[in-house]
């Protein structure tokens, strides 16, 4: 299958929490493939989430190992189904934009070490410790699979720094 | 701004700097809906004890700069608010490409003449383009800190190791501590 289009909001798809995969069939491969497709279409694109490319599956792809931030800490290209993160560290603050949310960045705090566990194309369960923008990438693709947006993370306006009297 | 957006818009760059108090958005922007204008990009805040907005605004042609500045003569009626009002060219409205590296640059030390526009100048001499740009005098009155923080793309090429180098003498001429970071977003 070629590269699918991207959704982009206020498509309703991206604010829904993606259903669980049941049975890792044919099907399932197609969209992983799908997905892979995308990405490598998609101008940089480390990670595509099968809601951005219209299906409410938690199916998605990641892969930094191209991009200068994630080219020398990565696990290469991975498929996940039905992720989940089970363990974080870390916060860091990351200017993020998004293809579903076109012409628009934020700043955005996320964990800098994450343990995500998933299934892979084969169906078979693995547990990674993912670092860095990896790290990163795996967060924000995760969030797809829950409806979230980054919109949804922005911590900061970019002028609010240094803003503050008093600090609670 | 995105220029598919504007097509058959009339657009107008609005400011407002104001004592600050809770309602000069509302009594603002309540103007700008009542008569149909978009508020097509924006950047508020507040600056020292002022609140100052700036509005870049647009309306279905045909649409008329006096017809605004009725709606705004009546605000000031009302609320005390001055309006300056300018209408925008079409090539204003052309964002220009930003493909170079964006990087926030501070800068701060013991407050002096010239920290803002010595960093600018040599900033400007070699083609860097200010997107952002705040700054704040903190510290005592004894020991005054100055504080500039902006944020500027890079000219295609220009690295930020190079960027940190370039102002290296007025970091030593004006003994002031001058960092670059890389921030440009990560697409996902």
């Amino acid at each position: 299958m070629p590269a699918q289009k991207i959704l982009t909001f206020p498509h309703p798809i991206l604010k829904k929490r993606a259903h669980r995969v049941e049975r890792l069939d044919e099907s399932i491969r197609g969209l992983i493939e799908d997905l892979i497709d995308t990405m490598r279409e998609g101008p940089g694109s480390v990670g595509v989430a099968a809601p951005q490319i219209g299906v409410s599956l938690a199916v998605c792809v990641i892969d930094v190992s191209g991009s200068r931030h994630g080219k020398d800490n990565n696990h290469g290209l991975l498929a996940m189904v039905n992720p989940e993160i089970v363990a974080r560290e870390g916060a860091a603050v990351m200017r993020e934009g998004c293809m579903s949310v076109p012409d628009y960045t934020g700043d955005v705090e996320r964990a800098t070490g994450i343990t995500v566990s998933y299934l892979d194309e084969a169906g078979v369960e693995r547990r990674i410790d993912a670092s860095g923008f990896e790290a990163v990438a795996i967060q924000h693709e995760l969030d797809h699979l829950d409806g979230i947006l980054f919109l949804d993370r922005i911590v900061s306006l970019k002028t609010g720094l240094f803003r503050r009297k008093s600090y609670k | 701004m995105n220029s598919e957006h504007s097509d058959g818009l009339a657009h107008f760059a609005v400011t407002i700097i104001s004592k600050d108090r809770p309602g000069i958005v509302a009594d603002t922007t309540e103007v700008l809906y009542r008569l149909g204008c978009n508020i097509a990009d924006s950047s508020c805040t507040m600056l020292g004890g002022d609140f100052a907005m700036i509005l870049i605004i647009s309306h279905e042609k045909p649409f008329t700069k006096a017809r605004l500045s009725d709606e705004f003569r009546a605000l000031h009626e009302r609320t005390g608010l001055v309006v300056h009002l300018r209408s925008l060219h079409e090539d204003e409205l052309i964002k220009q490409p930003d493909d170079g590296e964006l990087c926030l640059i501070s800068v701060y030390g013991s407050d002096q003449p010239g920290i803002v526009y010595r960093v600018t100048r040599l900033l400007a001499d070699k083609s860097v383009n200010i997107t952002d740009l705040n700054t704040r005098l903190i510290g005592t009155k004894e020991e005054p800190v100055y504080v500039l923080m902006l944020e500027a793309i890079l000219p295609a090429g220009m690295t930020v190791a190079a960027t940190s180098e370039m102002l290296e003498p007025i970091r030593r001429e004006l003994n002031v501590e001058i960092g670059v970071r890389a921030i440009t977003p990560v697409s996902l």
